[in-house]
């Protein structure tokens, strides 16, 4: 008997239920060694859902992944990944603020030599060597944010093709892509198939399809209709297949056309343009009675369209409601107006999860249902009340929080909402997407009843039965145009949906996203601060010649180097997302601790270690403590740190009795400002631990996974990288660098009181953010923490010694950190 | 009222059963009833306080420049004074003064700011900027009249109670009884979905920090007392606790005004129960910490939006 070699990926009858939604039922495929494989179908068919199951992002609910015959089941994306599986997905999750090459590197893991040290030539080196297949000069060293998406979806190809993939998904990979992008695409695509990758190609283009396809599968409604070889079928095969079914009785009865066309012009949209470039130049009208669809590709600017019109995008032109000129520029205008709009989101742009039936219901029409100045809980039941009742809400009553209720009684309670403001245009995006199918009737015979009351509808959907089942016309976006207007009736459904695909290589979709303006590079914040510190030494020079004393200039780098120590532990959480505001107390509390331990009747080389130790250790258990109550309790790191802070404190206070810790040993005051081998002792230590801290966050694994949780919690999930244990880890770091500044500290100064260290956070913290870390983590450098440490330390020299009074002091940290705050906003506007 | 589900009744059990434990310790201290009062004095304020945070929170919010914002409001009252301003424009002044800070905080939010940075910088901000203005000093010599008025008492009730209650009612009146108390719960619950359902979510975060600069300026002046740049420090940290420990959550959406009365009376019968129990101040710094987290972890674990794991 001749055996074939397995199939390279097989899924067997597999099936992927969301609530209230069969997303997959029962699908096989199989994928050959060297075969281009298409899979095809409208929006809502199980596409994504089958590219998320094959790349390990969702896990099957029942049926077998066999890759190579063997069968697999994979927990995560990263697991896929080492198995062979590339998947280069449409809208991938980015680490904004880490290089190009980096976030390259970060997929696969970051090679690293022995500890954990990262090879950062190899990180360079691989992905120059993966991007110059593309052929065109691009930075590897650039930030990714920086990259337009058409570059994003090359260098994604770019990577996969590097890295060792036994299997290749590509989720419509020419939909920002050149014509000539595109041909070198094919071109890699062949190449995959000579060295006998399997390739998984979803895409629209028909044309691309065919030329590329070996085989294809045609799924619609999460079930496999049609399988076979690419040349055993057509165009108008291949539609058919992904739209037919018999179609319901329609409810579009023909005399009500001739009723509907002397109607009034509800709706009419005149030459609407999106700022963002989403769509061009779009008309529509509609009239009372009318149900209008708009039809299209996800993409293709219908949300955007219908949003812009709500108010909720900006864009250009004019929008007429009942002949009247309406100038929207916020939702609540367009309510006011008589507008409504149903998201297609439900759970995220539409239900408020945790609030009750009633909050749910009322909250857009809360104006009408007031009595008096004050709302009125009578109104507003009795109107959630109408609400279950007229759409048949199936709940326990109108307090049940939303939460607790199937998708399809949730849509409705959303379209109550919407009901209860009476707009005289009604638009609703997707609005049966993810509902059972008796629900989903219920709603189209709602709209009709809308319609028919005198209302303007205008439905967007992907599923074209139920456009063509209930609208009175088909209005057909493709690419963030009209491509056509079509009557139901009167128009083959294939018509419909093949106006809706793009049509060749679409070269007018990839040039209008190219036309994304590149954000402005940011400046080196180090490089303004270095300035701003040259220029405050040289007015002070001038100014007064105590500032070159050498007195003054050992107490200024004492001081100095303490504030990078502590700078450096509040830097570390920032950069890692979080924030930690008990640096102050856990400061003091380590010193005193320390402290205690020095002042114990054993010989210095004793206590002295052990002192120091000690003080580490209890800020790392600080830091450590922090980090948990903020990830088990989940909540947010500011208010656990807000209760440690005075926890700590308290601790501290109960360890020296209220007292001021004073008499240390002269062994260990004074250390700080004795010189080793000519330098300062201060400085050494500041000196060392920036270093320390600087090898560490970059060129260290656990470093770069710190920075990657901060620039994107999201995408490093989805890498495998566990944000537990880097906050963990950061926090524990940042107490451990708090106590050593204590400790640094107290050598300096030779006592401690109940209240040292009170507010120092807050000046660490704007240290930090001086010297360019990013209040929203994943961005900064020590260098700049170090700058910003040594102005602040400058400023308050400054103040000293041109005898500004010392209240002035907070004020200058204050605004010091609201000018960093800002500062830091303007950039991130100037980025979006 | 909502229907009594064990869900919704845990997350209480807490603040509860510490509020009986604190008025055990009172009571067997209450050969001296008129001390206690006295005791509870400053809880009036930060009850105050506590009731505008809680509007704030709803909304997902924070604001932790209220220490400093009292302070910038002592400070104005301070030079108005000196400045010959009668009593009651003096109070106007530092009311104005108190709205103006609490604007610009809006401002910033409004801006894209996370109110959590844009209190703390802010707070920095204003404390530093009593200090400068007054040059540290406190300003003597206020009329008797205005010195006396935290001391005194309306009805029996003294007076800081007697500012509690009115603020209380009034936040107890917008937040669970207008439309603006409506849109609070809205945009702390899921504040993308309030953009949708037009709520006017920017209009109410400005308005919502300058009403609580507003406030905040208001239970200065109603104290009385001196005018002294670092009035006010510290306070935010118990009015956050008495909002937490009530039982409102923290990333909003849930909670309001009963449960911060809760909180509020919890807290000061404590502070007042361990007052007596032990003098050491540090016991005190402990248990508002250990509370304010130890509540807002029992709050989030007990209250998972249904359907979440």
């Amino acid at each position: 008997m001749h055996d074939l070699p397995p199939p390279l990926v097989e899924l067997v009858d597999v099936s992927r239920r969301f609530p209230g939604v069969v997303a997959l039922d029962g699908v096989s495929l199989s994928l050959a060694a060297g075969e281009v494989h298409a899979l095809v179908g409208e929006n809502g068919a199980g596409k994504s859902t089958l590219i998320n199951i094959i790349s390990g992002l969702l896990a099957p609910d029942s049926g077998t992944i066999r890759l190579a015959g063997a069968e697999v089941a994979w927990s995560n994306p990263v697991e896929a990944r080492r198995a062979g599986i590339v998947t280069v997905h449409q809208e991938a999750e980015l680490f904004s603020t880490l290089s190009v090459a980096e976030n390259m590197a970060l997929e696969q893991g970051l090679p690293t030599a022995a500890g954990g040290w990262v090879r950062w030539p190899r990180v360079y080196q691989d992905a120059r060597s993966a991007v110059d297949l593309l052929g065109e000069p691009l930075d590897v060293r650039q930030p990714a944010a920086r990259l337009s998406v058409a570059e994003r979806h090359m260098t994604q190809i770019a990577a996969a093709l590097h890295q060792q993939a036994r299997v290749l998904v590509l989720d419509e990979p020419t939909s920002a892509l050149t014509a000539g992008e595109t041909a070198w695409l094919f071109r890699q695509v062949r190449q995959f198939q000579r060295a006998g990758v399997g390739v998984l190609y979803i895409s629209h283009r028909q044309e691309e399809i065919f030329e590329l396809a070996d085989r294809i599968t045609v799924l619609r409604d999460g079930r496999r209709v049609w399988s076979g070889a690419a040349a055993e079928i057509d165009r108008a095969g291949l539609i058919r297949h992904m739209v037919g079914r018999t179609r319901a009785e329609s409810v579009n009865l023909p005399e009500q056309r001739h009723a509907i066309a002397v109607q009034p012009i509800r709706l009419h949209v005149e030459k609407l343009s999106d700022q963002a470039g989403r769509f061009e130049d779009v008309s529509l009208s509609a009239r009372a009675g009318e149900v209008v669809g708009i039809y299209g590709l996800v993409g293709s600017g219908r949300s955007e369209f219908a949003q812009a019109v709500f108010g909720l995008r900006s864009a250009i032109g004019q929008v007429h409601i009942d002949d009247r000129l309406t100038s929207i520029t916020a939702p609540a205008q367009a309510v006011a107006a008589g507008l409504a709009y149903l998201p297609e989101d439900r759970l995220r742009q539409g239900i408020f999860r945790g609030l009750s039936l009633r909050a749910n219901t009322v909250i857009s029409a809360l104006g009408s249902l007031t009595s008096g100045p004050l709302a009125s809980a009578r109104r507003e039941l009795e109107a959630t009340d109408r609400q279950i009742t007229a759409l048949g809400v199936k709940c326990r009553g109108p307090q049940q929080p939303i939460g607790e209720l199937s998708g399809g009684n949730q849509q409705k309670v959303v379209l109550g909402r919407w009901l209860l403001t009476r707009p005289k245009v009604l638009m609703l995006d997707e609005p049966t997407r993810g509902v059972d199918v008796g629900a989903k009737a219920e709603i189209h015979r709602i709209l009709r009843q809308r319609a028919d009351d005198g209302a303007a509808v205008v439905m967007i959907s992907s599923d074209l039965p139920e456009v063509l089942d209930n609208c009175d016309r088909v209005v057909v976006f493709r690419a963030g145009r009209i491509a056509g207007e079509f009557v139901p009736r009167d128009t083959s459904p294939e018509t419909i949906a093949a106006a809706a695909l793009p049509e060749g290589t679409a070269v007018e979709t990839a040039a209008r996203l190219k036309r994304t303006r590149r954000p402005p590079r940011r400046w080196g914040s180090e490089l303004a601060l270095s300035l701003a510190i040259c220029l405050l030494v040289g007015v002070l020079a001038a100014t007064r010649p105590a500032f070159l004393t050498a007195d003054n200039l050992s107490g200024l780098l004492a001081t100095t180097a303490v504030w990078t120590i502590l700078s450096l532990g509040a830097a570390v959480v920032i950069l890692a997302g979080a924030i930690d505001i008990s640096l102050g107390s856990l400061l003091a509390l380590s010193a005193g601790v320390g402290g205690l331990l020095l002042k114990l009747p054993y010989p210095p080389g004793l206590t002295i270690p052990a002192a120091i130790v000690a003080a580490l250790a209890v800020g790392a258990v600080g830091g450590v403590t922090n980090a948990t109550l903020a990830l088990v309790g989940r909540v947010h790191p500011i208010v656990v740190t807000l209760g440690t802070m005075t926890i700590y404190r308290g601790l501290l206070i109960a360890l020296t009795g209220g007292q001021t810790l004073t008499d240390l040993p002269s062994s260990y005051v004074g250390w700080s400002n004795a010189r080793f081998a000519g330098v300062n002792g201060s400085m050494l230590l500041g000196a060392a631990t920036a270093a320390v801290v600087y090898l560490w966050i970059g060129h260290f694994r656990s470093g770069r996974h710190l920075m990657a949780v901060g620039s994107s919690p999201t995408a490093a999930r989805l890498v495998g990288i566990s944000r537990a244990r880097v906050w963990l880890a950061a926090f524990a770091a940042g107490g451990a660098l708090a106590a050593l500044a204590g400790m640094l500290e107290l050598s300096q100064t030779g006592a401690l009181q109940s209240g040292t260290g009170a507010r120092y956070e807050l000046q660490a913290i704007a240290a930090a953010v001086i010297g360019g870390v990013s209040i929203t983590g994943g961005r900064g450098s020590v260098g700049g923490v170090c700058l910003g440490a040594l102005l602040l330390s400058l400023i308050y020299n400054a103040l000293v010694l041109w005898q500004i009074s010392p209240h002035y002091y907070q004020l200058v940290t204050g605004g010091l950190l609201l000018v960093a705050v800002l500062v830091d906003l303007v950039w991130r506007r100037l980025e979006r | 009222m909502t229907a009594i589900s064990l869900r919704r009744l845990l997350p209480m059990l807490l603040p509860v059963t510490l509020g009986l434990v604190a008025i055990v310790l009172v009571v067997s201290e209450t050969s001296r009833p008129a001390a206690v009062l006295n005791m509870l004095r400053p809880w009036g304020e930060i009850g105050a306080l506590a009731a505008m945070m809680t509007a704030i929170i709803l909304t997902g919010g924070i604001d932790l420049s209220v220490g400093s914002i009292i302070a910038l409001a002592s400070v104005t009252f301070g030079l108005a004074w000196q400045a010959d301003w009668s009593p009651a424009l003096a109070s106007g002044a530092a009311m104005s003064v108190g709205l103006l800070a609490g604007a610009v905080n809006g401002t910033l939010v409004v801006a894209g700011i996370a109110p959590l940075v844009a209190t703390l910088a802010t707070m920095a901000f204003y404390a530093g900027l009593a200090l400068a203005v007054s040059r540290a000093t406190r300003v003597s010599g206020l009329p008797e009249a205005f010195t006396a008025l935290g001391q005194q008492s309306w009805l029996g009730i003294p007076n800081q109670w007697a500012l509690f209650l009115v603020v209380w009612l009034a936040a107890l009146v917008v937040v669970h009884h207008t439309r603006f108390g409506r849109y609070l719960y809205a945009i702390g619950e899921n504040p993308l979905a309030a953009e949708f359902a037009a709520v006017p979510v920017r209009w109410v975060q400005w308005w919502l920090y300058t009403a609580s600069g507003g406030v905040v300026a208001l239970v200065y002046t109603a104290r009385g007392g001196a005018a002294v740049p670092d009035a006010g420090a510290g306070l935010e940290l118990q009015a956050i606790a008495c909002v937490v420990v009530g039982g409102t959550r923290v990333t909003g959406g849930l909670g309001g005004l009963g449960r911060t009365l809760l909180g509020v009376v919890v807290m000061a019968l404590l502070d007042v129960g361990l007052q007596f129990a032990t003098p050491n101040a540090y016991a005190r710094l402990l248990l508002v910490g250990l509370l304010v987290i130890g509540v807002a972890v029992w709050n989030e674990r007990w209250s998972s939006a249904p359907g979440e794991a």
